[in-house]
C-alpha cells in the first residue's frame, strides 16, 4: 500500500517559513491559519502531490503563494477596502522590548504592507528565506529577471519609506 | 551606494519573524488526521475490505479442482475466439445480403401495379366517364370540338 507524506515532519520542518510568508502576504492571522491548514489538508487528501518533488520547501511556498493569490482575488472582487485593512493588520515581525527596534519593525511592517503582493512575496523570499533569484523564480514560476526587478523595486520603496528612521538610527549608532 | 544598500538589506534580514503559534500544530494536524482517516475509511469500504472477501469466495468456488476450472475457461475463450474469427462482417457481404432478390422485385412491382389499378378504378368510379375523355391529348380535344 502506498503511504502518504509524513505530515508531522512536514509541519515541523516548514510551518514556520510558511506562517511567516503567509502572514506577510495576508497580514491577517485568521487568514494565515486557514491557508496553512488548507495546505496541509490538501497534502493529506492527495498524498501523491509531493511525489517526485525535490525541494519540499519551494513546493510548499508555491502552494502558499497560489492560495494567497486566490484568497486576495476572491476578496478583491468582494471587498475593495481589503488592502487598506490588511495594511493595518498584524506585523510579521516578532515584537521587541527595545523601543527603537520596535519602532523600526513597526515602520518596516507598514512599509512592506505598502508594496504590491507580488513584490512583497519576492522581497520576503529573498530577505527572510534567503533564496536566490533563480530559486525565487522557480518557486513563484516567474522569469528570473522579473524576480530580480520586483526585488529591486520593492527594496527601493522600503528604503524610501524607512529612510528618515533608518538615518536617525544610524546616527545614533 | 551599493555598500549602503547592502547594509540596509542586512539590517532587514536580521529582523526576527513572528513565531507560528504552538497550539496550531495540534489543531492543524488533527484536522489533516480527520481527512486522512475519512480517506482511508472510504478506500477501505470500496476496495480493501471487499477484495479479500472476493478472493475467499473465488477460492471456495474453485477449490475442488482449480485446473479443471481454468481449462474450462480456456475452452470457452477458444470457442468465443473461433466464433468471432468465423463471422464475416465485411461491408460487401452486408451489401449483398441487403440487396433484394429479382423475384422479390417482380413481386413488389406486381403489387405496385395492382395497387395503382385499384386506386385508378376507384377514381374512375368516383368521377365518371368524363375523366377518360379528359385524358386525351389537348390537340385532339380541340380538333374534336371543332368538328362537332
Amino acid at each position: 500500500m502506498r503511504r502518504g507524506p509524513d505530515l508531522r515532519r512536514l509541519y515541523d520542518g516548514h510551518s514556520q517559513s510558511l506562517y511567516a510568508f503567509l502572514l506577510n502576504l495576508t497580514r491577517d492571522e485568521n487568514d494565515t491559519r486557514d491557508l496553512l491548514q488548507d495546505i496541509f489538508i490538501k497534502l493529506a487528501r492527495d498524498p501523491k502531490l509531493l511525489a517526485g518533488v525535490r525541494d519540499e520547501r519551494a513546493f510548499l511556498i508555491r502552494l502558499a503563494h497560489n492560495a494567497t493569490i486566490d484568497l486576495i482575488r476572491r476578496r478583491g472582487t468582494r471587498d475593495k477596502t481589503r488592502e487598506q485593512f490588511t495594511a493595518e493588520g498584524i506585523s510579521p515581525f516578532a515584537p521587541d522590548a527595545n523601543p527603537d527596534e520596535q519602532t523600526f519593525r513597526v515602520a518596516l511592517a507598514d512599509a512592506l504592507a505598502e508594496l504590491p503582493t507580488e513584490q512583497r512575496a519576492v522581497v520576503h523570499l529573498k530577505l527572510w528565506e534567503g533564496l536566490t533569484f533563480e530559486e525565487i523564480a522557480n518557486t513563484l514560476e516567474i522569469p528570473q529577471n522579473t524576480a530580480a526587478s520586483r526585488y529591486r523595486y520593492g527594496l527601493d520603496k522600503l528604503r524610501e519609506c524607512l529612510r528618515p528612521l533608518y538615518d536617525e538610527m544610524k546616527k545614533a549608532e | 551606494m551599493n555598500e549602503e544598500m547592502e547594509r540596509f538589506e542586512r539590517r532587514l534580514q536580521h529582523q526576527p519573524l513572528r513565531q507560528v503559534p504552538i497550539e496550531w500544530r495540534e489543531e492543524i494536524l488533527s484536522a489533516t488526521g480527520k481527512v486522512g482517516t475519512a480517506r482511508r475509511a472510504v478506500r477501505g469500504r470500496l476496495g480493501e475490505a471487499s477484495l479479500p472477501k472476493f478472493r475467499d469466495w473465488l477460492s471456495a468456488l474453485l477449490w475442488p479442482n482449480p485446473q479443471a476450472w481454468a481449462g474450462l475457461a480456456a475452452v470457452w475463450i477458444l470457442i468465443f475466439a473461433m466464433n468471432f474469427s468465423a463471422r464475416d462482417t465485411s461491408p460487401m457481404v452486408a451489401e449483398k445480403n441487403s440487396r433484394p432478390s429479382s423475384e422479390a422485385v417482380v413481386e413488389l412491382r406486381q403489387q405496385q401495379r395492382l395497387l395503382a389499378e385499384l386506386i385508378g378504378s376507384r377514381e374512375t368510379q368516383a368521377t365518371g366517364p368524363s375523366k377518360t375523355f379528359d385524358r386525351q391529348p389537348r390537340s385532339e380535344r380541340g380538333f374534336e370540338m371543332m368538328t362537332t
